[in-house]
């Protein structure tokens, strides 16, 4: 018999068969490839940082190594202004970056995920309010709220992820609004409601699954930009300052005058670590997209 | 003289990946001026690769075999230069579906234009302007209406402004494409008179595609019946209508029944009239609406229904019969608790409709909605049993729930039901779809079915089963039914009694053979006289 036993193993099955297809179109975008292969060897490596390294080498009162050396055999990419490897530096930084980055997208898609679908399933003046609520966080200028919010709250990896999502979720809200509207017309949410499928149903069961694919590209989107988002604050000296992070080296090694000094070595990993790391979200998140939105597949596909 | 078009063993097929799939096998068709001839056949048999085919408006990726000769050329051998100046001048399309063929952003004048500046260079204003005045005319247009744009105009008045714009370069043979497929009946008699006049009146040749076989009986003087992309049978109407050569003709012909004929009566296509159904007696009251009115928007607002008192009694099957835009859905979704009555009053088995979430629950266990198009009524992303168990673990009941799921989906005969469990909506057919939203609806064991234009979106042949399905349910399980269709030809097939439904106001209640047969409101008069039938001669000759 080639059906499942249990209505449990029909839906498991399902969701394996909707993976495996998901990963057979992702696997065509060989940008998406790289990104993932990319985020995949990064974040391994910020996750496995305390065992391949040694911690204490970050602490400026261990370090006996002289400041702003250049790259040399026991300091690959050289020294800071204190005298600490750079590479270890990078390294941790990463670390950093990677935790607010998700954490900061995470918070800004779920509450625009949760505005977006109420304001377009309960429609009305629900609506109205929430999507006003929405344009004036809007226009709102980000990076000066965020500065607000820094200075105002206690400096800490708390207030920077608060900072980045509270300020970054409206473009999620209006996204996933508009596709919660096109999902809301389909006739099965008419014919959820005539079985007698409550708000809870219609949104858990139909709309959420349909709108879920979507918010998870957006995500890999948003990630990319609240690392950038994360750095400018740290640059700005808005940061955690007893951490080390991508945008606070680049700040130190401002403050320093390595840039003055010709201290490449100082500038450029941290920037390039940036760079790379929005670049494959970003990658990730095109080939999500082409995955979810058969439109956006060329043609052959 | 070589006749307008000479279809020689025509084959076409796709490439798909790598492979050739054949649409359409051998076919040979001639067709000359003043002739008209009805291209039948389900969706997915071929019929519009065959016509797109006479103009070579074919994607890349077909291949077409065989001799078409179009005013004696080979289309295949001609340039595109010459192939270019043979659309629309030698032979031009109506398209399906006239809400979507036009651009919005134009003046239907301008896009009248459009074909006879593209094809005949420069000519004055004046002299166009007179033109398309002249075409308006033809097509029963006011000609003050050249500027207006489409979103201004009927469905019906759009699809005249197609048929302008196709006579627009005086070609000799017109394809029409599904003409009538979106309108009413009334506006589809109409637009047939319209093509079989023109016809006859500039002495040209007409290929017209239907699904619907008594819509090309009725304006047609030659038939054409396709069939897994070959034509199975030709003919003068007559003749293939009164004795349909092919079992698929058969099959065609008996999907759209002709009002009055008893052989008709509770016999749905392939099924023999059911002597049980005749017989039964219909109980009391089920399901009533009282004084019901639903008004949208504030003050002078749209009255959608007014004032509607009707009654689904036990064990019978209304159909709730109207044109599109007469409040039947509105007045059926009422009924289901999905819409609030601005006044009157919902009663179901004696008892008003409770307005708390709960009670409405309770009451949606009763009464259950099948959708008109059953691809879009079921969520893509769900198997077949998720499809039908939803209404169970809405209602909470799921220590059977796999016994009930099997025992719906067997009621709706798909059997045997665990080889559907773990399908997808897309890998059934539009039939087997409509059984699983009937399945999901029967799962709840409700007492009454409202079923919205069940079959409008299906294939003849299959029409008639979900049709003898809704029957069966009513004859075996007493399942009272509500039908809303717009087609009288559905009504006279399964339902008791039959109410007519005309801007919001019910005109007309009563038996069907009363009803259809001796009818007493104009409005039901009109309903019945725009039918195509049978029994009217062919308008384009004699």
């Amino acid at each position: 018999m080639s059906a499942p036993a249990t209505p449990r193993a029909i839906a498991w099955s399902r969701r394996g068969a909707t993976l495996a297809e998901s990963w057979r179109v992702y696997r065509r975008d060989r940008g998406g490839l790289v990104g993932l292969a990319l985020l995949v060897v990064i974040v391994a490596l910020a996750v496995l940082a305390p065992v391949l390294t040694d911690g204490s080498g970050l602490n400026v009162t261990r370090v006996d190594a002289a400041p702003l050396q250049p790259p040399s055999a026991s300091h690959w990419l050289g020294t800071d202004e204190s005298g600490r490897s750079v590479l270890l530096l990078t390294w941790w930084g990463a670390r950093m970056s990677l935790v607010i980055g998700l954490a900061a997208a995470a918070l800004s898609v779920v509450i625009g995920t949760v505005v977006g679908v109420l304001a377009a399933h309960f429609g009305g003046w629900t609506s109205t309010l929430l999507m006003r609520f929405t344009d004036f966080f809007l226009v709102l200028p980000a990076l000066v709220l965020a500065i607000a919010l820094s200075t105002v709250l206690t400096r800490g990896l708390g207030t920077i992820v608060l900072a980045i999502g509270v300020t970054s979720w409206p473009q999620t809200a209006r996204l996933v609004r508009a596709q919660t509207l096109t999902v809301e017309t389909r006739p099965y949410i008419e014919r959820a409601k005539a079985l007698g499928g409550g708000h809870r149903h219609v949104i858990g069961k139909h709309v959420l699954p349909a709108v879920l694919p979507l918010v998870f590209a957006t995500t890999t989107l948003t990630v990319a930009s609240a690392i950038i988002a994360e750095s400018t604050l740290s640059f700005l000296g808005l940061g955690d300052p007893s951490r080390v992070s991508w945008g606070a080296m680049l700040k130190s090694a401002m403050d320093t005058g390595a840039v003055t000094a010709g201290a490449w070595w100082y500038l450029l990993p941290p920037g390039l670590g940036i760079a790379i790391v929005v670049l494959s979200f970003t990658l990730c998140g095109r080939a999500l997209e082409t995955v979810f939105n058969p439109r956006l597949r060329g043609v052959g596909a | 003289m070589s006749p307008i078009l000479r279809l020689r063993d025509t084959s076409v097929s796709y490439l798909r990946d790598g492979e050739l799939v054949p649409a359409v096998r051998g076919v040979n068709l001639s067709l000359d001026a003043g002739e008209t001839l009805g291209l039948a056949g389900e969706s997915g048999c071929g019929k519009t690769t065959l016509a797109m085919s006479v103009l070579h408006l074919l994607p890349r990726s077909a291949r077409l075999d065989g001799e078409v000769l179009l005013d004696g050329h080979d289309v295949r051998t001609l340039s595109w230069g010459e192939l270019r100046a043979a659309r629309w001048s030698s032979a031009s399309v109506v398209f399906q579906g006239a809400m979507h063929a036009l651009n919005p952003v134009r003046s239907i004048g301008a896009q009248i234009a459009e074909p006879m500046r593209l094809h005949e260079g420069k000519q004055s204003e004046s002299r166009l302007r007179e033109r398309i005045a002249e075409l308006l005319e033809q097509v029963e247009l006011p000609v003050r209406r050249v500027d207006a744009h489409p979103h201004e105009l009927s469905g019906g008045q759009r699809q005249r402004v197609m048929i302008a714009m196709a006579l627009a370069c005086g070609p000799r043979l017109l394809i029409a494409d599904e003409p009538t497929t979106a309108l009413d009946v009334v506006v589809q008699s109409q637009i047939l008179e319209l093509l079989g006049r023109l016809v006859s009146e500039r002495d040209i040749a007409l290929m017209m595609i239907s699904h619907d076989l008594s819509v090309l009986s009725s304006s047609c003087s030659e038939l054409a019946v396709m069939y897994q992309g070959e034509l199975v049978e030709q003919g003068p109407t007559d003749r293939v209508m009164a004795d349909p050569g092919h079992e698929h003709s058969r099959a065609l012909a008996a999907a759209f029944p002709t009002v009055g004929d008893s052989r008709f009566r509770f016999a749905p296509a392939g099924t023999r009239p059911s002597e049980e159904a005749s017989s039964a007696e219909p109980g009391s009251a089920l399901l009533a609406a009282r004084g019901v009115s639903v008004n949208f928007g504030s003050g002078d607002g749209i009255h959608a229904v007014r004032e509607v008192n009707l009654e689904v009694a036990d064990n019978e099957i209304l159909a709730l019969v109207g044109q599109s835009g007469s409040g039947k859905t509105t007045l059926a979704r009422t009924l289901l608790g999905l819409q609030r009555p601005s006044s009157g009053r919902v009663l179901f088995d004696g008892a008003e409709l409770a307005t708390s979430t709960r009670g409405l629950r309770r009451y949606r266990g009763q009464v259950q909605l099948v959708l008109q198009d059953p691809t879009g009524a079921l969520n893509p992303r769900h198997t077949v049993y998720e499809a039908v168990a939803e209404g169970l673990r809405i209602h909470g009941a799921t220590s059977d729930e796999r016994d009930r799921v099997t025992e719906a989906l067997e009621a709706a005969e798909l059997r045997p039901a665990e080889s559907f469990f773990a399908r997808f909506p897309h890998e059934l057919s539009g039939g087997q779809r409509q059984r699983v939203v009937i399945a999901g609806a029967l799962v709840l064991r409700p007492s009454v079915l409202v079923a919205d234009e069940p079959v409008a979106s299906l294939d003849a042949t299959v029409r008639g089963e979900i049709l003898a399905l809704l029957l069966r349910l009513r004859v075996e399980r007493g399942l009272s039914t509500l039908v809303i269709t717009h087609d009288l030809g559905l009504a006279w097939t399964i339902a008791d009694r039959v109410a007519v439904m005309y801007q919001g106001h019910i005109v007309e209640e009563g038996e069907v053979e009363q009803v259809l047969l001796n009818p007493a409101h104009d409005y039901t008069r009109t309903l019945l006289a725009a039918v195509p039938s049978l029994r009217e001669q062919p308008a384009t000759e004699r």
